[in-house]
């Protein structure tokens, strides 16, 4: 059987255009051992433009697989440690007077880069989240009376620490709705933690990170992101999972009803589609299957239901849910 | 409390009781202390040798509204005749005791009737039989009072034992006929050959094929043909899961055919989702395939648990 003639060529195109993921993703494993998963949802957040909410414990790299990122792909990197006494000022800029010429002008703050690494989000009050989740959702910060376009490509990386809430200011929903993907970074196996200690229990200076990766690239893979082929069978698949989200019991799961208070948003949807289709682009596929989307659909809709009050008193997590509404929604 | 049953010869209170012939009236009561309330049982006897019928007035001559030391609660007669032309009434009363102190007992009247009920005879008689109320106080008061024994149920539990076990024995024959009848639906559900459905499946496939069916509808009815013969046969859940969910689990059981299924299942996955057209040849080919996989995999036992899929968290 072959693919039509368009598809054919889409995926040759493909095949080519994403040779430079490949070759960032092993100048990336010679820095970061193991969090394979962590680094392909990075790669497709910034292959559809959306922004990553990173959750996990302390020392898991987290802060490396951003920078090295940021550096193997030839991006402006910004890091932001939010604190509780920071002001919105201090992440946009601000306008600074210049008595030699008496007049104000705009000084830009650290969010105009490519890379941006939230470090510790819910370290600082809603005021500063704000005018960072603005600047992710328009793309662009406004100083004083001007208005400044960011640089393309933006991307936000935000880690929240998941033990640890005294002091912090945990997300609004609403918030947490604009970030793509909410990934878990879980703990490296026995034999990589073995590769790390080895690997970093040394003094001698590490060799820089090679940038491998022009920007052009990411433009040109975002353009065949675009064309590739979703059939409406899986359109549809996309929807009936978020729509279950909302409405379990007409997915023949009636006892999830209780479980959640809220489902996902419509934002869900567009999400799941994107972070599919670049899926499949990793995948060299001109075209997007089930497997696509059960792939990242933990990711697109954790953070995006609230479990209610019945599934917190039995311990329920929204990757249980999410786990129940796969084995009910019947594949294409 | 100590129970005295004591006798007494009552003697006539009135000049009568010289007369000849005079009735013998004997008295019993009991208890001989009682509190206040508590009531006493008093039983006079009437042997009256005349043949005559006795009755007998209490309180007599007593002012109603002052208060009575015993009240009248309730009285029974009983009458019976003797040998030598004599007669016994028997009277049980019952009299409530209000007065406080060593009682005597209030008099009575006998009155002795004729045949056509006139009375012939009054004999006023004065009890010396004392019986002993004890006040309420606050000793007393205290004192736990006897308990009766608990009143019988109306219907015994014997007669209604045989009803109960009646109900428990239908309620669990019909339990039993429940689970009979379950094991035999499931028995008849686990005789149908997954096989041979999926075959029938695939022939009414082929002749719709032939009767015009589009190429690329067949496909997605073959893929849903073979993902619930995987499912049933094999015991791994098909219908909710991807190609390469299902390529893990039938892997895990290393059945025969696998690259065959395999193939056939991601042919289809293109037909669905990359807008493969393929002819009618092409779909026919894959129908026959499927055929043989299926007749292939005949001798494959099942496992007994299901297979566990492994979710991506």
């Amino acid at each position: 059987m072959q693919l039509a003639v368009e598809l054919e060529e889409l995926g040759t195109r493909i095949i080519d255009a994403s040779k430079f993921l490949e070759h960032a993703e092993e100048e990336l494993s010679q820095r970061i051992i193991g969090q394979r998963d962590v680094i392909r949802r990075v790669f497709i957040a910034m292959l559809v433009n959306g922004h990553i909410l990173l959750e996990g414990v302390p020392g898991l790299a987290k802060t490396l697989i951003v920078s090295t990122f940021a550096a193997a792909m030839n991006l402006k990197f910004q890091r932001i440690q939010f604190t509780p006494d920071m002001l919105p000022a201090d992440l946009v800029g601000t306008m600074i007077y210049n008595p030699k010429e008496m007049e104000f002008y705009p000084r830009k703050g650290p969010v105009f880069a490519n890379v941006i690494l939230a470090d510790e989000i819910n370290r600082s009050p809603a005021k500063v989240q704000s005018a960072l989740l603005e600047a992710m959702q328009e793309r662009q910060v406004t100083i004083g009376s001007q208005t400044f376009p960011l640089q393309e490509p933006f991307m936000v990386l935000a880690t929240q620490n998941p033990i640890e809430h005294e002091g912090t200011y945990m997300l609004p929903e609403a918030q947490v709705d604009r970030f793509m993907m909410k990934v878990i970074v879980d703990y490296p196996s026995y034999d990589e933690e073995l590769e790390i200690m080895l690997r970093s229990a040394t003094n001698a200076s590490k060799a820089p990170v090679k940038a491998v990766v022009q920007s052009g690239d990411i433009f040109q893979a975002r353009g065949l992101i675009d064309r590739i082929y979703v059939d409406p069978r899986v359109q549809r698949y996309i929807v009936d999972l978020v729509v279950a989200t909302r409405v379990p019991a007409q997915y023949g799961m009636p006892e999830l009803a209780a479980m959640i208070e809220y489902g996902a948003s419509p934002r869900a949807s567009i999400f799941l589609l994107l972070a599919s289709k670049a899926h499949a682009f990793l995948q060299h596929r001109p075209y997007i299957t089930p497997e696509d989307v059960k792939a990242i659909v933990y990711d697109t809709l954790r953070h995006r239901i609230r479990p209610g009050y019945e599934a917190e008193a039995e311990n329920i997590k929204p990757s249980d849910i999410i786990r129940q509404i796969l084995q009910h929604v019947q594949v294409p | 409390m100590l129970l005295l049953i004591f006798s007494t010869g009552l003697l006539p209170a009135s000049p009568a009781h010289a007369e000849k012939r005079v009735p013998a009236v004997t008295m019993m009561v009991t208890p001989d202390t009682l509190l206040v309330g508590d009531r006493i049982h008093c039983t006079i006897q009437i042997t009256n040798p005349d043949q005559e019928v006795a009755s007998v007035v209490w309180g007599d001559g007593v002012d109603s509204l002052s208060v009575r030391t015993f009240e009248l609660v309730s009285s029974k007669h009983i009458s019976s005749s003797l040998l030598h032309g004599q007669s016994r009434e028997k009277f049980e009363l019952e009299l409530a005791a209000f007065g406080t102190g060593q009682q005597f007992l209030p008099p009575f009247t006998v009155a002795l009737h004729d045949s056509k009920g006139n009375i012939t005879k009054k004999i006023v008689y004065k009890p010396s039989t004392t019986v002993f109320v004890r006040a309420l106080t606050d000793s007393t008061m205290r004192d736990l009072r006897p308990v009766k024994p608990p009143l019988k149920p109306p219907i015994p539990l014997l007669l209604i034992m045989p009803l109960i076990l009646g109900v428990f024995g239908v309620g669990g024959l019909v339990l039993l006929l429940l689970f009979m009848l379950k094991r035999v639906v499931r028995k008849s559900a686990e005789k149908v050959d997954s096989g041979q459905v999926a075959q029938r499946k695939l022939r009414k496939l082929g002749s719709n094929l032939s009767a015009g069916m589009p190429p690329h509808e067949c496909y997605e009815e073959l893929s849903n043909i073979m993902r619930s013969f995987l499912e049933s046969h094999y015991r791994i859940r098909a219908l909710e899961a991807v190609t390469q969910e299902i390529e893990r689990d039938l892997k895990k059981l290393g059945v025969a055919g696998f690259e065959s299924i395999m193939n056939l299942l991601k042919q289809a996955d293109l037909v669905k989702f990359a807008d493969i057209r393929p002819d009618v040849e092409e779909s026919r080919q894959s129908l026959h395939k499927a055929s043989e996989v299926i007749r292939s995999t005949r001798y494959f036992r099942p496992p007994d648990q299901p297979v566990q899929a492994e979710e991506p968290q």
